[in-house]
């Protein structure tokens, strides 16, 4: 580049043209930016406004007298459909699906890389390819198939409560929602693991080895305390998929009380009572929005430094 | 019965043949060396040894006792591995206690032997510390560590100094020996360098590509080397292997090296091999160390067969302790190892004298030793 550049400079007379393409790069960085974070800002802003103000002012204009008004009314009270209960038990809904979904597909997933790059068997790269098929397999080809397991667990289900008087998970919709997640997650989490697993020391677990441990010692003890970054990316990863998924909550656990945030968040919005409340909608999407956020936030710092781990060897 | 034999070793990696039957054996306390280029199985073997690595055929016995099928933590015994293979996530304390721990040994006896093992590498200061606060040496010394707390009948070494620096490598060297002679353990020890398997070792075995291609202690090795590759791979300057034919001086035997452009020596030799008599007029590879090829004040007075010789000197390398000589013979470059102070000049002609009862003779086609 610089060999490119000292004799535009030269002819430039003076003009220095490296600060100019700074300014340029900047610029459209600073611009596209903006344009990203729009959205964010409209969404925050009108979340704190009230009614009247939405209805009279700018969009973009920052509330006169913020309140948390519509927060509440998102949280407790707004309707999705006929039932005015807020979002919070819908909130709990996708916690409680999204929290065991994640740790089961990251646990399933470190474990698959750990067998694959350290444990090798025969066949483990053909096992290893068929496993990542699985990152290609489109959503929606799943959905059919899906119901139909999905239904026979819940006729056992229905079968388990008969001979015992409980179902022990069989055929609650959360319980699917986590079933399906982890299923569909185990690809892109084995993927994860074993990229980065392929570059971790065999040594050490020969070490281990010597030393008497057992495989799941080793797993344990070597393996997990040394993946920070990769357990960072795999849960970011499953934990924005999971929570933003719509296709499947709505699909399996589409209505009552057991729906998912994303879902509960649509019909919210599409509840027509008379006046269209843009102020709790958008308090809404943005506790539909937070968790992510908040993870993001957390543990973001890891989550570049993680994604080259596993890609870059040594 | 030695106390670690093995027997007709082989490894096979699908068609490729690694360890092509190994036949080694060592007694309690002794210090084996394997050494060999890089590719020549002998890392492959002390990993059959640990039971990191199955193997194809043959058997395994520590005091007699077969560890083919055990597995490694059965084995009794610990390892020192090349790149340290410290658990980062661990302390210094929790690398050295991990096997225990997984042994199940209690608390309080864990820590007391940490403690000794501390005081012996001298790593007292550093049981707190993580392995990536720690500088080469430091966990050189705690793999040590980790290794000797077991109190294994066996210490085997994969390449434990190769990550370190010139200097620092001679210190551990050092520090190694002093621990093989207080400790008394028996130790296999893999490395490429073959003036660690000469300091070290008391056995030394040479590989080549899947075989051992000697076997004996240092001197054996260094003196009577078997064949060709022994001798070239030993000693530091290099063995000189200086083509040659045999010729006849009365009634003894006399080696004949080509000069350029000038008539050839001929050696005579006062007692040559026996089978050197069935090269008379047939090429051979004469080899004779640097040490062995001086200044005739500097040479081995009572050697028995010294011969003088006048040489071309091409080059001077002065080394400090020793002085290097330069000159051609049989069409290669050969060096001679003279005293520090020695006159010599590049470019002259120089008397040099060959301490024909150290030199050995190759045949060209089989390559192994005539004797």
């Amino acid at each position: 580049m610089s060999a490119v550049a000292t004799p535009v400079r030269q002819t430039a007379g003076g003009v220095n043209v490296k600060t100019i393409n700074r300014i340029v790069i900047y610029g459209l960085l600073a611009l596209f930016a903006l344009f990203y974070l729009m959205p964010l800002f409209v969404m925050l802003v009108t979340s704190f406004k009230t009614m009247e103000e939405i209805q009279n002012g700018n969009m973009l204009a920052l509330p006169q007298a913020p309140t948390f008004e519509p927060w509440i009314k998102a949280w407790s009270e707004v309707c999705s459909g006929l039932t005015c209960v807020g979002m919070k038990g819908y909130f709990w809904n996708s916690i409680k699906m999204v929290v065991p979904a994640v740790i089961i597909s990251t646990l399933l997933g470190a474990l698959n890389g750990y067998v694959l790059t350290k444990w090798r068997f025969r066949g483990a790269t053909l096992v290893f390819g068929l496993m990542l098929f699985a990152c290609f397999i489109p959503f929606q080809s799943v959905l059919l198939p899906m119901a139909t397991i999905l239904g026979s667990l819940g006729r056992f289900g229905v079968k388990l409560q008969n001979a015992t008087g409980f179902t022990f998970g069989f055929g609650n919709p959360t319980v699917n929602l986590v079933f399906v997640h982890v299923v569909y997650g185990i690809g892109f989490t084995t993927l994860f693991f074993r990229n980065y697993y392929e570059a971790f020391p065999n040594e050490l677990v020969k070490a281990a080895q010597i030393d008497g441990a057992s495989f799941f010692q080793i797993f344990r003890r070597i393996m997990l305390p040394n993946s920070l970054p990769i357990i960072v990316v795999t849960v970011i990863y499953q934990f924005t998929n999971i929570w933003n998924d719509f296709l499947f909550a709505s699909a399996y656990a589409g209505s009552g009380d057991v729906m998912p945030m994303t879902v509960a968040l649509n019909n919210v919005v599409n509840t027509s009572t008379g006046v269209v409340e843009y102020n709790v909608n958008m308090a809404a999407a943005m506790i539909a929005a937070l968790p992510t956020l908040l993870v993001y936030v957390l543990a973001g710092r890891y989550f570049v430094r993680g994604l080259m781990a596993g890609a870059v060897k040594g | 019965m030695a106390f670690l034999e093995i027997d007709g070793l082989r490894k096979r990696f699908g068609q490729v043949e690694i360890l092509k039957g190994i036949d080694v054996e060592l007694d309690k306390g002794g210090f084996l060396v394997l050494v060999g280029p890089s590719g020549c199985g002998k890392s492959t073997l002390l990993n059959t040894i640990a039971g990191l690595e199955t193997i194809t055929s043959g058997e395994i016995r520590v005091e007699g006792r077969t560890i083919n099928d055990l597995h490694p933590s059965k084995r009794d015994i610990a390892m020192v591995f090349q790149s340290y293979a410290l658990y980062p996530n661990m302390t210094v304390a929790g690398n050295i206690s991990f096997g225990m721990e997984m042994r199940g040994v209690p608390a309080a006896e864990r820590q007391k032997a940490i403690d000794k093992v501390a005081k012996v590498l001298q790593i007292g200061h550093l049981l707190q510390r993580k392995p990536s606060q720690l500088s080469g040496g430091q966990r050189q010394r705690v793999a040590m560590g980790r290794a000797l707390v077991r109190d294994p009948k066996l210490f085997l070494f994969d390449e434990p100094l190769s990550n370190l620096d010139a200097k620092l490598r001679v210190d551990m060297r050092i520090e190694i020996k002093r621990l093989h002679a207080t400790t008394g353990t028996t130790i296999v020890y893999v490395t490429h360098d073959q003036i660690e398997a000469m300091t070290l070792a008391t056995k030394i075995a040479v590989m080549r590509d899947g075989e051992v291609q000697q076997f004996g202690t240092p001197a054996e090795i260094y003196n009577n080397p078997t064949n060709l590759f022994v001798a070239d791979f030993m000693g530091s300057p290099a063995m000189n292997l200086i083509p040659a034919t045999i010729g006849t001086n009365g009634n003894a035997l006399s080696v004949v090296l080509q000069r350029e452009a000038r008539e050839p020596i001929s050696l005579p030799m006062a007692n040559a091999p026996a089978g050197l008599s069935a090269f008379q007029g047939k090429p051979i590879i004469f080899g004779v160390r640097p040490e062995a090829l001086t200044d005739p004040e500097g040479a081995e007075r009572n050697a028995s067969n010294i011969a003088t010789a006048d040489c071309f000197i091409e080059v001077v390398e002065p080394a400090g302790s020793d002085t290097f000589a330069v000159t051609n013979l049989g069409g290669k470059g050969v060096v001679a190892r003279l005293r520090a102070d020695a006159n010599i000049q590049p470019g002259t002609n120089t008397s040099l004298a060959f301490n024909l009862t150290k030199a050995v003779f190759f045949d060209p086609a089989t390559e192994n030793r005539i004797l």
